[in-house]
């Protein structure tokens, strides 16, 4: 066995906590390595160049990259060997910066864990075989679920660029929380054009089919055939597609779960969103005083809403910017923890809302009490630090951003998983924030956390890049890591065909053995541990490269 | 319950008449001038015992990969073989179709080790040597189910001294329906009672390995466990007992290493794989050349863990085995 | 296990599924938040590839405690494979138990999100361990 070890500095991210130099030294004494080499940066061009250079003068037939973890960069150092004319599958990515480097502080610790990690990796790595990846074709059409604006990005841009669209909405109009705006910052448009405008770009598309009220009850299948079955007002409908956009939205949030806000008590506590679509027939006398209250069901801990929904301050100036513009003389405070106007002109936007005449108190707002005179608002300066208490003809409560209705049931249909504030998860926040978990699903728009319309939209279009660019090719490769049976010592118990929940293990009554069915195996390896004798394996995760793995770690200790 | 009680030869009229076709065997007793024995009969029944009071092997043993159809088999055997025969069936390694198990009441048996000539084969006096004198083995004083309750049809004794035949299944009904008499109310007391529960088994380490201190590793425990099935065992290849080079590259990575290693490995492991279809038997102890007692840990750790899926092995042919099926609402606490 | 060397520091051993755990503790990773060094963890596919002879030889070569960490259930990205884990380890704990030692497996549910779960729960396994074994030796 010749096998060659890298060990990345990553710049000074491993380096930094783990001796990288004494590792690349401890290994070139270890049997059967040929090649043990350090690099600042193994993912870099050199650093590949390195690798095949090793590979191709060496003669090795295993290659152990220590370096980030194994899912980032996996396709590349998989091409890494397969230039060099080695299988793919011959490689051992040895994660020493997010499970070492970077949780650990001290230095000898954890290059101590990441030489015993390697090892690990070593001693399992060498019961690895040449696999192939098998090609399979890839439907070249998406499935878009949610037709508001992040929806119908996505739609549009994989349509124009050639992707079969199928865009599935619940309710029996397009467009989502947009269209029922009234005025979208900063442009000023409103939502309903907004919406129209996408829409017909959408409709006039020959590769597009649309489903109002439409759910989808069943999708299964693995990226590149998904089979999804949905609910149309015509009856039940299945579609074959190569993947999908999760574009659900959000939902707004109901200030009745905190009662002290005396939400739906009286006609005069509203929110924001209330105001946008009434403001023309609220009835105000001439000289309103209104209170603006920021951060409602978000930075909560108390309800569970830790977050900042990130849009509701830019809507409360909004209204105290509508407020002055149509009432001069009105007396608008906002009362805020933090004013986070974010996105471009935002900054400028609070300043002229200020200049307008909108006060800002720094509070918390202890109690709202309704009486036939005005709202009483008593709350505490926190600039201050003194009590007060004032009294409105109006509150408009700035709400947050809420996870969608639907999330639990669009996870488990999609089998997807959900943040801790119920978004749809990314498989990673800065890496890879539209890609899911599932390979072929994406998710765009608010139902991954809040977004304005803006970011909405571009999210959208760019979860649709994403996915067009896996489609395109036409075809996919499939992970060989599925069970295989060795006939000759299975005993036919069949323990292995009844644990599986796939149904892809079948019994030969003559021969007495069992067989996998291939296209139907998820790669679980659940019969692998069931069978006692192991005849059964996971391609990938037999037993021996396991139990090596865990010798890695506990021999010597 | 509903049986029919026997007179003296009815069972031995029955088996024979059963024997009278050359395709019908009866895995049995034989008693001879040598000693009770495990017997197959073919053709006719003779020197049969309902007893056999000496331990040698657990005969479902015999059982597996027995597929043939065709061939009828009646087993009259002790209820921890029905047991096995049981959980063999489960795991397909025996072809139930064309046999008939029939379990016996059983009073207890002495180690085949013991070579004792004056053990008696009769239910009563069997009593009576164990209260005096003799070892019973045992696995066989904590034996968790002593009646023949199990399997197809059992052969119940009475407080009285008669003898019952119990049919517990359609196979059962079709054998005893071929016996003398009607089927009446079986008496609600047999001589047998229903074993009293055992507490749960508890040791530490430090005694395990003293135990085994005399293991040389032979695996006699595992090749006479009657459920111990693969046909190829996990620990004949180089995973977890590592021989010839496997075994000095460990050496290599480690450093000194005594010999037999693995023992606890071994052990356990087989502990854990037969946990759920172990019946206590004791033939693990019983094949031991060093005589560690192997039943108190095989025994203890599977009724513990049957106990946490109240799961009995060989109770019910219909029961699954529970590594194979879950409920989604169960083993709340299961979770740290 | 075969002998009882003194340790200056506990060594656990975890087996994390792919799709929930795992990336739990490379979400941990990212946001640097820190575990003991002591800890270290083996990715597989699902948690039900998770053989009790793994664990029994785990600790046998001397891990002083081993956990399995998986999807909650009913969230299983296999769909059901966690609910086998859970019986095989309820099993296994009680054999465990039998032998005195319940407390070196634990098993646990943490979902790809729950990057602050994984690190209390396996910091919190590292440090009972490390008490039990300082208790162990000042005896």
């Amino acid at each position: 066995m010749k096998t060659g070890i890298f060990i990345c500095h990553c710049g000074h991210n491993i380096k930094h906590t783990v001796d990288v130099k004494k590792l690349s030294e401890y290994f070139k004494k270890i049997p059967n390595v040929t090649v043990s080499k350090d690099y600042v940066f193994v993912c870099s061009e050199p650093g590949q160049d390195m690798i095949k250079d090793a590979i191709e003068k060496e003669g090795l037939d295993r290659v152990i990259i220590a370096s980030c973890t194994p899912s980032l960069h996996g396709p590349m150092f998989k091409d890494v060997l397969r230039k060099s004319n080695l299988n793919p599958f011959l490689l051992r990515r040895v994660s020493i910066r997010e499970h070492c480097a970077w949780v650990g502080n001290d230095v000898e610790a954890n290059t101590e864990k990441a030489k015993r990690l390697i090892l690990a990796g070593l001693y399992s790595s060498a019961h690895y075989v040449p696999l192939e990846e098998k090609i399979v074709d890839v439907q070249k059409s998406a499935l878009v679920v949610g037709g508001g604006v992040s929806g119908l990005s996505a739609a549009i841009f994989l349509s124009k660029m050639g992707m079969h669209v199928y865009l599935v909405e619940k309710e029996a109009e397009l467009g989502g929380h947009v269209r029922i705006l009234k005025d979208v910052w900063p442009a000023g448009r409103d939502g309903k054009g907004i919406v129209e405008e996408m829409a017909g770009e959408l409709e006039k598309q020959e590769n597009v089919e649309i489903f109002t009220s439409t759910t989808i009850t069943n999708f299964e299948g693995f990226f590149g055939n998904y089979e999804a079955t949905l609910k149309t007002p015509e009856g039940e409908k299945r579609l074959t597609v190569g993947g999908a956009v999760l574009a659900i939205g959000f939902s707004p949030f109901d200030p009745g779960i905190k009662p002290e806000l005396q939400y739906g008590k009286d006609k005069r506590i509203i929110t924001t969103l209330e105001f946008e679509n009434n403001s023309d027939t609220l009835r105000l006398p001439e000289k309103p005083r209104v209170a603006i209250l920021h951060c409602v069901g978000s930075r909560d801990e108390q309800i569970g809403k830790p977050y900042c929904s990130r849009v509701c301050c830019v809507n409360a100036l909004r209204v105290g910017n509508a407020l002055k513009d149509k009432h001069k003389e009105s007396y608008v405070e906002s009362f805020y923890m933090d004013v986070r106007a974010h996105p471009k002109g935002g900054e400028e936007f609070f300043e002229d809302t200020q200049e307008k005449g909108v006060l800002f108190t720094r509070a918390n707002v202890g109690e709202i009490i309704p009486t036939p005179s005005g709202v009483v608002i008593r709350g505490e300066d926190t600039l201050f630090g003194e009590t007060f208490e004032r009294e409105f003809d109006l509150v408009v409560l700035s709400i947050g951003m809420s996870s969608p209705k639907d999330c639990k049931l669009i996870a488990n249909t999609f089998k997807i998983a959900l943040d801790k504030d119920n978004f749809f998860m990314e498989a990673h926040i800065k890496l890879r924030p539209f890609d899911t978990a599932v390979k072929g699903i994406f998710i765009a728009g608010s139902c991954s956390g809040p977004k304005d319309v803006e970011e909405s939209i571009n999210h959208g279009r760019a979860s649709a890049v994403k996915l067009f660019g896996l489609l395109n090719l036409g075809y996919t490769y499939v992970e060989p890591f599925i069970s295989y049976v060795d006939p000759k010592r299975c005993s036919g118990c069949r323990m292995c065909e009844h644990a599986c929940f796939s149904n892809a293990i079948k019994y030969d009554e003559e021969k007495r053995v069992v067989h996998v069915e291939e296209a139907a195996c998820m790669g679980c390896g659940l019969c692998n541990a069931t069978c006692p004798s192991s005849a059964i394996s996971l391609r990938g995760y037999i037993d021996p490269m396991i139990d090596d793995e865990i010798s890695g770690f506990t021999e010597a200790i | 319950m509903k049986g029919k009680k026997l007179k003296s030869g009815d069972i031995e009229n029955a088996l024979n008449e059963f024997l009278k076709d050359g395709q019908h065997l009866v895995l049995g007793f034989k008693k001879d001038e040598k000693g009770v024995s495990h017997q197959i009969f073919k053709g006719s029944l003779d020197h049969h015992s309902l007893v056999n009071p000496v331990f040698g092997a657990n005969a479902a043993l015999y059982l597996r990969r027995l597929f043939s159809k065709g061939l009828k088999v009646v087993l009259m055997l002790r209820p921890c073989e029905i047991r096995a025969y049981v959980e063999l069936h489960k795991l397909t390694q025996v072809e139930r179709e064309d046999i008939i198990a029939v379990s016996i009441d059983c009073f207890g048996t002495v180690s085949s080790k013991e070579k004792k000539d004056d053990v008696p084969a009769e239910a009563g006096k069997l009593t009576e040597y164990f209260k005096d004198k003799g070892s019973m083995r045992w696995a066989c004083s904590v034996c968790r189910e002593r009646r023949g309750v199990v399997g197809d049809a059992g052969v119940r004794i009475d407080k009285s001294g008669n003898f019952w035949m119990v049919p517990y299944t359609e196979r059962g009904e079709e054998l005893v329906s071929g016996m003398e008499g009607e089927l009446e109310e079986i008496p609600a007391e047999m001589l047998i009672p229903e074993s009293p529960k055992t507490e749960k088994f508890e040791i530490d380490m430090e005694t395990f390995n003293k135990d085994l201190e005399k293991c040389i590793m032979c695996m006699n425990c595992r090749d006479m466990c009657p459920v111990c099935y693969c046909i190829d065992c996990v620990f004949n290849g180089d995973e977890y007992l590592p021989k010839g080079d496997a075994l000095l590259n460990k050496v290599f990575r480690t450093g000194s290493m005594q010999m037999p290693r693995g023992k606890d490995l071994f052990h356990l492991i087989r502990m854990y794989h037969v946990s759920q279809t172990c019946v206590g038997c004791g033939a693990c102890e019983e094949a031991c050349p060093q005589g560690i007692p192997l039943t108190k840990y095989f025994k203890g750790v599977s009724e513990r863990l049957q106990g946490v899926f109240s799961y009995m092995s060989g109770r019910s042919f219909d029961e699954p085995i529970p590594y194979v099926t879950f409920l989604e609402d169960e083993l709340k606490d299961a979770m740290d | 296990m075969a002998e009882e060397t003194s340790k200056k520091n506990p060594e656990i051993v975890g087996f994390c599924c792919s799709y929930c755990t795992f990336k739990a503790s490379e979400m941990a990773g990212s946001l640097r938040m820190k575990y003991p060094e002591g800890v270290k963890v083996i990715e597989v596919p699902c948690s039900s590839r998770v053989d009790p002879a793994f664990i029994i030889k785990a600790i046998v070569e001397g891990a002083d405690g081993v956990f399995v960490s998986g999807c909650h259930p009913g969230d299983c990205h296999f769909i059901k494979g966690n609910f086998y884990t859970r019986r095989k380890i309820a099993a296994l704990k009680e054999m465990f138990d039998a032998f005195s030692m319940k407390d070196r497996l634990r098993l646990f549910w943490v979902s790809a999100s729950e990057a602050r779960r994984f690190i209390d729960k396996v910091t919190s396994f590292y440090n009972y361990i490390k008490e039990k074994n300082d208790e162990r030796e000042k005896a």
